[in-house]
């Protein structure tokens, strides 16, 4: 008898959880808010700086004063976000201007940007080696191994760009080999790669803990002052939820300009959405947080990835940007 | 007995902690790229009081109980009907023996496609993982009813459901346990390899990628630990549970675990 009710409790407990689980899940779309036509918003990002302004906005009750609830989604990378777009997982979700570029020219999706998110400034994305490498400019690099955090993306076009400039052919000169992030300071530091293409807290994390030396700050030239990502939206899910997606933009775009003036409030908010320690926040190096989304700024991606051949012909970014609200 | 199997249990776990340890503190481990055994257990020991772990360890929690229950409610009536079946269980078997083998997390790709809901992804592939082990014991469990005491309960002129209910069922009970066990351990793997590949709002594998992220190894380590911690738990109740529900089975076989 005793048994029979113990199992009685644990299909208590184990229906009241899936209950819970239903119940946390809940996307509502209510006309509530102004007319929006939904009011909660899913919204993936990444745990990097890049996305400072989002957290920064929904700490500050932006998105509540235009009627949203916005939950913040941690994916790994902007790729996998795509998939979740399609299906309505995420309403919107960071997008590196490479691949959702290069994701326009090869397949069938339309995408829109909604807003800028992070722009590069100087030595916010190096190339470094250990300490004791041999390796001292970007000629040096020829022949070697280069983890990069995807191939065919931003991080392959910034090496490209550095090794053009240093008179190296990116195709044939150096082995790309793809590392996420936080897996490539123990194969820099094994020799498992001689270089890595890294930003932060990376960087100032192998500079500190393991000695390792810049080569060269990728981010200059043709690609100083970079866009690097945007917030990226289903062309027809902007087109379903036009109201919405402007109170988005407007809750987004509070963030930002704070982000945009104040390192400070994204110092604060970073330890908040990442594991970055606080002292580590508040000497890495940080990209520019833009507050408009211009064709002009966008289309020098575009054309810088005609130039390398990540394009095979050339593209009109234009449609790919949504207007920003008045 | 059972105090003395615990402290060998623990003797086993502290001599590999402290090789761990003195790894790390003679250099033949490099402490910059894997901290010390002791920086992870302190760390591991102030994630207790950390409320957003907390919250990712329930995201887990809710994530793995649930795909668990659906697998048992989805499992145990299929395997009933395909154990009591045989012509049912060869008509399925290639197609099973087709489905089992497919790792659960390289279908998230799919999933994630065809389910708008992070958690309800990831409650999935738990519950695709954890249906196999609980489908495959309650089929063997009914195969292995014994059969003279099917036969006087028909003899008897019991039905069909009569035996099932009072002979076979209780008769597989055991082994549909055993599946249960099974799955619950297959389940913790699948929810926290789902987490760090898809993310989402909470869960100790997101909590790892936000860590890793934020190159914080330490972080990244004791989130491993109480993911271990997670399945131990879980196996060592259900165990005491197995123990107590059947003690007849485990006196009448002589396989006491």
């Amino acid at each position: 008898m005793r048994s029979f009710r113990g199992r009685t409790f644990i299909v208590g407990v184990a229906a009241a959880l899936a209950l819970t689980a239903c119940g946390g899940s809940d996307t509502s779309s209510s006309n509530t808010g102004g007319g929006l036509e939904k009011t909660t918003i899913n919204i993936g990002a990444m745990p990097i700086a890049d996305v400072a302004g989002l957290f920064i906005a929904n700490e500050r009750g932006f998105f509540k004063e235009e009627g949203l609830t916005v939950n913040a989604k941690i994916i790994k990378s902007a790729a996998e976000a795509i998939p979740q777009l399609h299906s309505g997982g995420l309403d919107v979700a960071i997008g590196n201007y490479f691949t959702i570029i290069s994701a326009t020219e090869r397949t069938p999706d339309k995408f829109r940007f909604v807003a800028d998110i992070y722009q590069s400034k100087p030595d916010v994305f190096q190339i470094v080696v250990p300490k004791d490498s041999p390796i001292q400019t970007v000629k040096d690099l020829k022949g070697k191994k280069v983890s990069v955090a995807s191939r065919n993306s931003i991080a392959e076009l910034a090496v490209a760009n550095s090794l053009r400039t240093a008179g190296l052919d990116p195709k044939n000169d150096v082995e790309w080999v793809p590392i996420a992030f936080p897996l490539a300071p123990p194969a820099l530091k094994n020799g498992d790669v001689d270089a890595s293409w890294l930003t932060e807290p990376f960087l100032t994390g192998v500079q500190q803990e393991q000695g390792a030396r810049k080569i060269v700050d990728t981010m200059t030239g043709a690609m100083a002052d970079f866009p690097i990502a945007g917030w990226v939206a289903m062309d027809d899910w902007t087109k379903k939820y036009p109201k919405t997606m402007a109170a988005l933009q407007r809750g987004l775009l509070k963030g930002q300009q704070i982000a945009a003036a104040d390192r400070k409030a994204v110092e604060k908010v970073l330890p908040s959405y990442t594991q970055i320690k606080p002292e580590v926040a508040s000497v890495i190096n940080l990209g520019s947080y833009p507050t408009t989304l211009t064709p002009a700024r966008i289309q020098r991606v575009a054309d810088l990835m005609f130039e390398y051949g990540y394009l095979t012909k050339k593209m009109d970014v234009t449609p790919l940007l949504a207007p920003l609200p008045q | 007995m059972i105090r003395r199997r615990v402290a060998r249990g623990a003797t086993g776990v502290a001599v590999l902690l402290i090789a761990a340890e003195l790894a790390g503190r003679t250099g033949l481990v490099d402490t910059s790229l894997l901290p010390l055994m002791s920086t992870v257990l302190a760390r591991a020991a102030e994630l207790v009081a950390d409320p957003a772990f907390l919250a990712d360890v329930w995201g887990t929690l809710i994530v793995w109980a649930a795909g668990l229950l659906i697998a048992v409610v989805i499992a145990v009536p299929l395997g009933t009907l395909l154990g009591s079946l045989p012509r049912a269980e060869t008509a399925t078997r290639p197609l099973v023996e087709f489905l089992r083998p497919i790792p659960s997390v390289a279908l998230l790709p799919l999933i994630t496609l065809l389910i708008p809901d992070d958690s309800a992804i990831k409650m999935t592939a738990v519950v695709y993982a954890a249906a196999w082990p609980l489908l495959v014991n309650t089929m063997y469990g009914l195969r292995d009813v014994d059969p003279i005491a099917k036969e006087t309960m028909r003899s008897f002129g019991f039905g069909r459901l009569a035996v099932l209910a009072r002979v076979s069922l209780p008769s597989a009970a055991p082994f549909v346990l055993t599946g249960v066990r099974l799955a619950t351990a297959v389940g913790l793997i699948v929810a926290v390899s789902a987490e760090l590949i898809t993310g989402g709002t909470a869960g100790v594998g997101a909590f790892m990628i936000r860590a890793g992220a934020g190159f914080r190894t330490d972080l990244v380590l004791a989130a491993t630990l109480w993911a271990g911690v997670l399945g131990l738990v879980a196996n060592a109740l259900l165990l005491e549970l197995q123990r107590r529900a059947f003690r007849w089975h485990a006196a009448t076989s002589g396989e006491l675990s």
